[in-house]
């Protein structure tokens, strides 16, 4: 069982070695889907290990609960397609000739980094190494985000690094609150930062001490998670990056962050009472919402609309939970995987458009039904399920999290429901745009193999977000039950 | 050889307030090279107030951190800093967004701010660091407005390390210092990110001919 | 009562004996960091017996005002000195007024060296009287609430009360955090009320820069002695509040002869060391231009309203 989970963080490091010394795209494209392969493999042993509510743990270093669990099939599932689709992305972008062979293969490096520092900050069970894992994370992207070079990619890269290393100090000041107020309870030791350890006591630990920290890791990985009002870097990485990067980064990066301030949620709530916490994911998931929304209506260019939309699927999920109760935090969670597949989906299909075209400017791109029926279908399907219509899974957690919020309080759900209606009508009114009419640029035409692999990951994610769409999996389900009590063991107490 | 608990904790203090104290220098400074050394300075009080803790709690370990933040952020971040402000060509005063004096009154506010933030859990922690934790939350916030109140790149980076060294300060202060793997990894992070952020000024510097961030302005909405 | 008077006479004649020295350590250290020799350490003595020998000058459009000035700025300073505790931490003259008086005693000091310079109407006197006032004007609020920071933890803004308080408290600082705050706002006013880098330059008659010199420029003979010995008495007056406000260590706490002796001692030390730190700061640094100077004097404000502040907020 260990061996899997080792297997699962080890392989993308391994992985970001060898890509340094390949000597050619076929080799690099064999090494990657083998990579895809084990991150697969290894973690749907990991998935059905941890379901039920057992723990995996190697050592004290790292330990899979339900949630860590579910971080890993998101971060495997998303990481293997997204690797599918670089592969075809930058493969195309080699041909051209827009970047050499030693780049390309830095890339891969740097991607594989990337997905290796978030895998291993879902898994570790300390709070200060995982704080060290997502910073390493944030490293990565910040070379990725800025790959392209351009005038724009850099300012872009700059707005990102001046604003998340600051959220990530504050994250880290966070952090030291929490062990300030551990070691009083559990000593000057290492199993003072082990989140075990930490939800074992959490009700005996000082509130206040508990309170400022929550308020600290709030702002500070707020600011990586892309919430509101710490969000303005979101749009310009999103749009700048290389489009796998973009697919990751909403994917993958924002539900990283969220999973940090969940954890340190489930800590604090025991301690401080969910009247605490609540009241602040709530306001603050709002805010993003009705910032999101507003933006979509007025964006021009089809990448930064996909990122806006994640600023307000990200406030969906923080309402869920700020909500709290059963049916919040489930809605919550659900959302989150839902998200991760559909957003992923949609910045596939975007990249494929830039591709074509070598613009994100919406004015230009009609028609992509019929000038790319597999894309423009993609975007579509992805856009009517980040819209919520159903039968997409975003349909039933936003139904669930409107539900748990009129439980709690009635104006919130009038609120938020208002506040979907306006992002659905900006995100379908945009995006129909593009895919329906007549196509009016002929743009470059791409080569098949490019497209093979664009084809493998665009149906790979449709199929997954269909499959749980309609109905829950077993695997799933045995993660969900364990997760929903991690976050309401104590609550309403 | 043991000292006095007061007098250790008084020493402690004295040593955390100096800190605090080349922070408002660093704001009052126009000169960026001089905002260097003062960075230098402050990491030099902070090494030193680290061994003073690990000297007085016996924590070994913290003797490390301490080592540590002599070699990298007293010598080699400078060291990189300089380099960078030369290559550049950086015109020597600072451009602000807000005059000295309101910046030295809003740090003033900002360093009650902290204290009266952290008041109810000082008690908590150990006699021996009894204001070190606000005075770690005073800079970390003064780093914080550094960055926001200054518009050249090379005086974000110092905002951001000024930070990074106010966080310290809060591990040592709070904890007698996180266990050695931490403090390794977190100095591992900061020197790359400062590697990182020195590349991208050069970039900055390439591409646009200038570090003034103000220039950043492409993106919107 | 005679044990008062003797200790007041001494106190006097230790102060009027040692300020040159001070002044000619700085010199010296300065010095010695260019790689001179420097002159000897007896220079500013010599320089003053050889002032007072000479000759007064004074221009006929001078009035009263010129004439009397440096004598009023000789009293007052001594005058102030008296009342900061140098070597037993309650001198005997404390009832006659606190730290209030005390600046107030210096800012008579300064108004009269502002009039003077205005009085013999050369363009220099006038330019640095202006440069003074703005001076005058930004230090000594700071001094004030400096002083009034560590003057909250003893519980009184008597010079005396508050150095003998301290003196019998354990410990090496009260209270850090404020203490040093008041301590830095102190040093600021020390080097800007005194004429130092990077305020203003004593070593220079660069007409575009000078503030002190500017004002004596028309002072000769005697009456340049008494002003020059009065602003090295000021100089010193400083660095002994610094030294006995902050670190009152080693100051004698009854008035016993050999704890005064020791005494002594100690506060040479203390204030030579303080010398020391300004001659190198003053090797160390340029001359800020004068429009940055409040920049530099604001900082003094503002980090002992701080400590004030603070000391309400937290400690209160």
């Amino acid at each position: 069982m260990n061996l899997a989970l080792i297997g699962l963080i080890a392989a993308p490091l391994l992985s970001a070695l060898l890509s340094l010394v390949m000597k050619s795209q076929g080799s690099m494209e064999r090494l990657q889907c083998v990579h895809a392969a084990v991150l697969l493999g290894t973690m749907s042993v990991v998935v059905t290990g941890a379901g039920g509510g057992a723990e995996l743990t190697v050592g004290n270093f790292l330990r899979t609960d339900a949630l860590g669990a579910f971080l890993d099939l998101m971060l495997a599932f998303v990481g293997a397609t997204g690797l599918l689709y670089a592969l075809g992305y930058m493969g195309e972008e080699l041909i051209r000739g827009h970047l050499s062979l030693r780049r390309y293969g830095r890339f891969f490096c740097f991607l594989n980094l990337y997905l290796f520092a978030m895998l291993l900050a879902a898994n570790l069970d300390n709070i200060a190494l995982m704080w060290i894992a997502i910073e390493g994370s944030t490293l990565s992207a910040a070379l990725l985000i800025n790959f392209e070079r351009t005038k724009t990619a850099l300012e872009a890269g700059w707005k990102y690094i001046i604003l998340s290393f600051v959220g990530i100090a504050l994250a880290l000041f966070g952090t030291v609150l929490v062990y300030y107020a551990s070691e009083h309870v559990l000593g000057v030791r290492w199993e003072a930062l082990q989140w075990s350890e930490l939800h074992r006591v959490a009700s005996d630990l000082n509130p206040t001490a508990l309170e400022l920290a929550f308020v600290f890791i709030v702002i500070g990985y707020g600011t990586k998670a892309g919430i509101a009002p710490m969000h303005t870097w979101l749009p310009d990485a999103h749009a700048e990056a290389p489009t796998p990067v973009s697919a990751m980064l909403s994917a993958l990066m924002l539900n990283l962050a969220l999973y940090a301030i969940l954890r340190l949620k489930s800590i604090v709530d025991p301690a401080v009472g969910t009247d605490f916490t609540g009241p602040i994911l709530l306001g603050l998931g709002l805010l993003s919402i009705a910032t999101a929304a507003t933006f979509m209506l007025i964006q021009r260019d089809y990448k930064r609309l996909f990122a806006y939309s994640s600023i307000e699927h990200i406030g969906i999920v923080l309402v869920g939970f700020g909500a709290g109760g059963p049916v919040g935090v489930f809605g919550g969670l659900f959302h989150m995987i839902n998200h991760s597949l559909a957003k992923s989906t949609a910045f596939y299909a975007a990249g494929r458009v830039l591709l074509r075209y070598g613009h994100k400017n919406m004015e230009g791109v009609t028609g992509l039904l019929r000038q790319m029926p597999l894309v423009g279908g993609a975007m579509l399907l992805s856009t009517l399920a980040l819209a919520g219509l159903p039968p997409f899974g975003l349909f039933v957690s936003e139904i669930l999290i409107a539900t748990g919020a009129y439980v709690e309080q009635p104006w919130v759900a009038y609120t938020f429901l208002g506040l979907l209606a306006v992002a659905f009508a900006a995100l379908v009114y945009q995006v129909f745009r593009m895919v329906l009419g007549e196509p009016k640029e002929a743009g470059i035409i791409m080569t098949p193999g490019g497209n093979r692999f664009a084809a493998v990951s665009l149906m790979a994610n449709l199929m997954a977000m269909g499959y749980i769409g309609i109905h829950m999996p077993g695997f799933l389900s045995d993660l969900f039950i364990p997760m929903t009590r991690i976050f309401n063991s104590v609550s309403h107490g | 050889m043991v000292i006095h608990p007061d007098i250790g904790s008084q020493l402690v203090n004295f040593c955390s307030a100096l800190l605090l104290l080349t922070c408002f220098a660093i704001i009052a400074q126009r000169r960026l090279s001089a905002c260097v050394d003062l960075f230098a300075l402050q990491s030099v009080f902070l090494a030193v107030t680290a061994a003073l803790v690990a000297f007085l709690t016996g924590a070994h370990h913290i003797y490390i951190a301490a080592a540590l933040t002599v070699v990298i952020k007293a010598m080699i971040l400078p060291r990189i800093l300089k380099a960078v402000i030369e290559r550049l060509n950086v015109t020597r005063e600072l451009v602000l967004n807000i005059n000295i004096p309101s910046s030295l009154l809003v740090c003033g506010a900002l360093v009650i701010l902290a204290f009266y933030i952290t008041q109810p859990i000082i008690s908590l922690g150990f006699l021996l660091t009894k204001d070190s934790l606000a005075i770690a939350l005073a800079i970390v916030l003064i780093g914080f407005f550094t960055m926001i109140a200054r518009k050249k790149a090379v005086t974000q980076v110092i905002g951001f390390l000024v930070i990074e060294n106010g966080l310290f300060l809060g591990a040592t202060a709070a904890a007698y210092g996180m266990p050695l793997i931490v403090e390794l990894g977190v100095f591992f992070d900061v020197l790359v990110a400062g590697l990182i952020i020195g590349i991208y000024t050069h970039r900055l510097q390439d591409t646009f001919d200038s570090v003034d961030t103000t220039k950043l302005t492409a993106l919107k909405e | 009562m005679i044990e008062s008077v003797v200790i007041t006479f001494v106190q006097a004649v230790v102060i009027l004996a040692v300020s040159p020295f001070i002044v000619g350590l700085i010199r010296k250290v300065k010095a010695r960091l260019q790689c001179r020799q420097g002159p000897g350490w007896l220079q500013p003595y010599y320089d003053l017996v050889k002032l007072f020998r000479k000759d007064v000058v004074a221009s006929t459009h001078t009035s009263w005002i010129f004439t009397a000035s440096p004598y009023i700025i000789f009293a007052s300073t001594l005058a102030a000195v008296l009342l900061v505790p140098i070597f037993l931490s309650t001198v005997p003259l404390n009832f006659a007024g606190d730290v209030i008086t005390v600046v107030y005693l210096l800012a008579l000091g300064t108004f009269f060296l502002i009039l003077a310079g205005l009085d013999a109407g050369s363009a220099f006197g006038g330019m640095g009287s202006s440069r003074e006032a703005i001076v005058a004007s930004l230090t000594e609020p700071a001094m004030i609430l400096s002083i009034f920071a560590v003057g909250l933890t003893a519980g009184s803004t008597n010079l005396s009360t508050i150095v003998h308080k301290t003196a019998l408290l354990q410990g090496i600082v009260t209270d850090p955090p404020p203490h040093l705050m008041a301590l830095a706002a102190l040093f600021i006013v020390t080097l800007a009320e005194t004429g130092r880098v990077p305020v203003d330059n004593p070593a220079t008659h660069l007409e575009l820069t000078m503030i002190h010199e500017a004002m004596i420029l028309e002072y000769s003979g005697r009456y340049l002695a008494l002003v020059e010995w009065a602003s090295a008495m000021k100089l010193l007056l400083f660095l002994t509040l610094i030294s006995n406000i902050f670190a009152p260590w080693g100051i004698a706490t009854e008035p016993e002869p050999v704890w005064m002796i020791f005494g002594v001692a100690v506060w040479l030390v203390k204030v030579s060391g303080l010398a020391v730190l300004i001659g190198v700061i003053e090797s160390m640094f340029a001359k800020l231009r004068l429009f940055r100077v409040t920049d530099f004097l604001g900082l003094a404000f503002i980090l002992s309203l701080l400590a004030i502040i603070f000391f309400y907020i937290l400690r209160g």
